[in-house]
């Protein structure tokens, strides 16, 4: 047992591109640390419990079945499948202009993904980043060639099978989408086993979309109530090109999904929406840093909560507009629902505008259940629940509404609802 | 002989620290349609909070029994599952909330109440689209959120089109004639006619005698100053219609 630093074995220490990243990401990670209260990015969520030195890495693939957990996706996919943050097997049917390999043999392989690796990565800044990148080991690299358009969405699935012991894990992904090409990536974290460890999933995607490209990424986090849940997503975007970014939270004790997107070039656009269900005595984070850097370039964040229990949502988004960056506009939206007196919930927006003739907005509001409206629906015969349920549904699916496929829409309307006792 | 629906007795409720009922009797048999005449203010909504059961309006004293049943004891899902339902002066918004899927778990709740199998989609809306067009409500509108963005008259078809599918035993109408075009309460009315089968009950609360030559009813009462100050056949409404309520506001 130890700490969040451990040395262990990984594959192809030699290599130096691994060796270089491993490197620079372990003395980032000691430079940074643990985020603390101090910690500017980290203000309103405090990982404390990374801070124990109970930690086991998971090194090895427990047994089980890959149909057991592609089952649980109720739609056509290319299936990647995570066990305890192993990689259990890769797709078997790709189409053609899709790859989709572990991420160290895409590195080992090819000048161009070690050159590609971390462009945007400034681990310097990210703790769990560097720390994730230390261990840089597990993780797929995506590729999907120029003009293609996948007829399924790629859907990775990660299950933890937890035990008494507190397993910690490192994922971090490549994902590429050259000239014109369109994909679905789906990301579903889920657990089985005992409820209450503490594990650690640590995830990175480092997503590129080029030209004309469009990537709809969709994020679902699970996981067990005491586990913590750190993901960092960057995102750069090229000419015309778009990233439509969702991400559902409802497990976990503290889960923070960080988005950061770079529109670099003329007409880049990108949504960032999010929602998010919790009680007990959780924190869940949406953070979000959108950085207009081209002219026309459009941005767009609906993000919904809701709180109950003594639990905490946090949403930090930040707009950044470089002076270059005319034209452009970015808009920006949280809303809570707080469903019980313990409830809480922390907003920063951030605007930095320093270009002309741009349109921003932001806004945040937060609110109870409405009791006219639940005593309408009492009185056409609706129990009090069940009229709750229908409303807290309905506040959520103004974000779930705008997603672009409408399978997977109704899948994450069923994973809101499944085992869902938030009573406030 | 029919049989007694409701049975109010000597009733006083507040809301807050103002009462408002005083003292009211009234008592309504299966199959009639009594309707309820009165100044503004003089407590005819709270009276129908009350019949719903809604939170903050306290029964001090006095008796409710809804088909023999202590009406007081119940939680409002509880009345209406047994046949109470309140077609309300100003019908709630619900964004998000799809009208048709609201009036599903109506009215699977109240199936559920009556031992009935639920609904299945199909069924459901089959009958929604049947309904819903008797009252001029087309499937587009269904599937609009519950009132939002529905004008006034639009807001009480919605409202009779739940009390035709619902088929309560007791239906009251608070004002369902208020800011209505003729046609459209021309609508409501046949909404309510088509319910009247000689076991229904209605409670009608109106300030325009205009709307009870569409759902005649078989007693009309003056409600002031919180009870019943005097009952009459559909010919008090005409007297009032003419009179006004002067006699009856000197009076206290
Ligand atoms: N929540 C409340 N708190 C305090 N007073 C209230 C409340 N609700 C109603 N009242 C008062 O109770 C009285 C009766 O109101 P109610 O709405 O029942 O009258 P009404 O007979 O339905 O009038 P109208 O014909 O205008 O609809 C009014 O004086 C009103 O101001
Ligand atoms: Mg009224």
């Amino acid at each position: 047992m130890a700490g969040l630093v451990q040395n262990i074995d990984l594959a192809l220490p030699d290599l130096p591109i691994l060796r270089y990243w491993r490197n620079r990401g372990l003395k980032a990670f000691e430079a940074q640390g643990v985020p603390t209260a101090k910690t500017e990015a980290w203000r309103y969520t405090k990982p404390r419990d990374l801070n124990s030195d109970d930690f086991i890495l998971s090194v090895t693939l427990p047994i089980i079945t890959k149909s057991e957990q592609t089952q649980k996706i109720p739609f056509a996919c290319y299936p990647i499948i995570f066990e305890n943050g192993i990689l259990y097997s890769k797709i078997s049917e790709m189409p053609s202009g899709l790859c989709i390999m572990p991420l160290i043999d895409a590195l080992f392989m090819d000048i161009e993904t070690q050159e590609q690796m971390g462009i945007h990565l400034d681990v310097e800044n990210y703790p769990f980043a560097a720390l994730n990148t230390y261990y840089l080991n597990q993780g797929v690299y995506i590729y999907v060639d120029s003009n293609v358009e996948l007829e399924r969405p790629i859907v990775l699935i990660n299950h933890s099978s937890v035990g008494p012991e507190n397993l910690f894990f490192n994922i971090h992904n490549l994902i590429v989408l050259k000239k014109g090409a369109k994909a679905e990536f789906v990301e579903y974290y889920n657990y089985s086993g005992a409820v209450k460890s503490r594990y650690f999933a640590n995830i990175v995607n480092e997503i590129f979309i080029e030209k004309d490209a469009e990537l709809n990424h969709y994020k679902v986090q699970n996981e067990a109530f005491k586990a913590n849940h750190v993901a960092l997503n960057m995102v750069s975007v090229k000419e015309g090109g778009n990233y439509n970014g969702f991400c559902l939270q409802k497990g976990a004790n503290i889960g923070r999904n960080e988005t950061k997107v770079l529109l670099k070039e003329k007409n880049a656009s990108a949504r960032v929406d999010a929602a998010y269900i919790m009680n007990g005595w959780a924190t869940l984070d949406t953070t979000t840093d959108i950085e207009h850097l081209a002219e026309e370039t459009c941005s767009e964040q609906l993000v919904k909560g809701v709180i109950g229990g003594d639990a905490r949502g946090v949403f930090q988004g930040k707009i950044h507009i470089a002076p270059k960056a005319v034209k452009t506009s970015g808009k920006q939206l949280h809303k809570a629902l707080l469903l019980s007196d313990g409830a809480e919930i922390d907003v920063k927006p951030e605007l930095e505008i320093f270009a002309d003739d741009v349109k921003c907005s932001h806004g945040a509001a937060s609110g109870e259940l409405d009791e006219e409206q639940l005593f309408y629906m009492q009185s056409r015969g609706i129990d009090r629940e069940e009229a709750r349920q229908l409303l807290i549904d309905a506040y959520l699916d103004e974000v779930i509404s705008r997603l672009q496929n409408d399978e997977i829409s109704e899948w994450i309307r069923s994973l809101i609802k499944e085992n869902q006792s938030i009573i406030g | 002989m029919s049989k007694t629906l409701l049975e109010i007795e000597d009733l006083y409720a507040r809301v807050g620290e103002k009462e408002i009922i005083k003292g009211f009797n009234l008592t309504i048999n299966e199959g009639e349609v009594h309707a309820i005449m009165g100044p503004n203010g003089a407590g005819k909504s709270t009276l129908s909070y009350v019949l719903a059961g809604k939170p903050g309006y306290e029964v001090t004293s006095g008796s409710i029994k809804f088909k023999g049943k202590n009406l007081l004891a119940m939680s409002t899902e509880e009345r209406a599952r047994e046949g109470v339902f309140l077609c309300m002066q100003y019908p709630v918004e619900i964004p998000g909330v799809p009208s048709s899927t609201f009036m599903k778990h109506s009215v699977n709740a109240i199936r559920k109440h009556q031992n009935l199998p639920e609904l299945d989609t199909m069924e459901f809306i089959k009958i929604l689209r049947e309904e819903g067009r008797k009252l001029g409500l087309d499937n587009e509108m269904i599937k609009r959120p519950v009132n939002v963005g529905f004008s006034g008259g639009e807001k009480k078809r919605l409202e009779t089109l739940q009390m035709a599918i619902l088929k309560p035993a007791l239906s009251i109408l608070d004002e369902a004639d208020s800011g209505l075009d003729i046609d459209a309460l021309k609508v409501v009315a046949e909404g309510v006619n088509a319910l009247r089968d000689g076991k229904r009950s209605f409670l009608v609360i109106t300030h325009y005698q205009r709307l009870l030559n569409y759902i005649v009813p078989d007693y009309v009462h003056v409600f002031a100053d919180g009870h019943i100050v005097k009952s009459g056949d559909k010919n008090l409404a005409l007297e009032l219609e003419e009179k006004g309520y002067a006699e009856f506001v000197r009076e206290k």
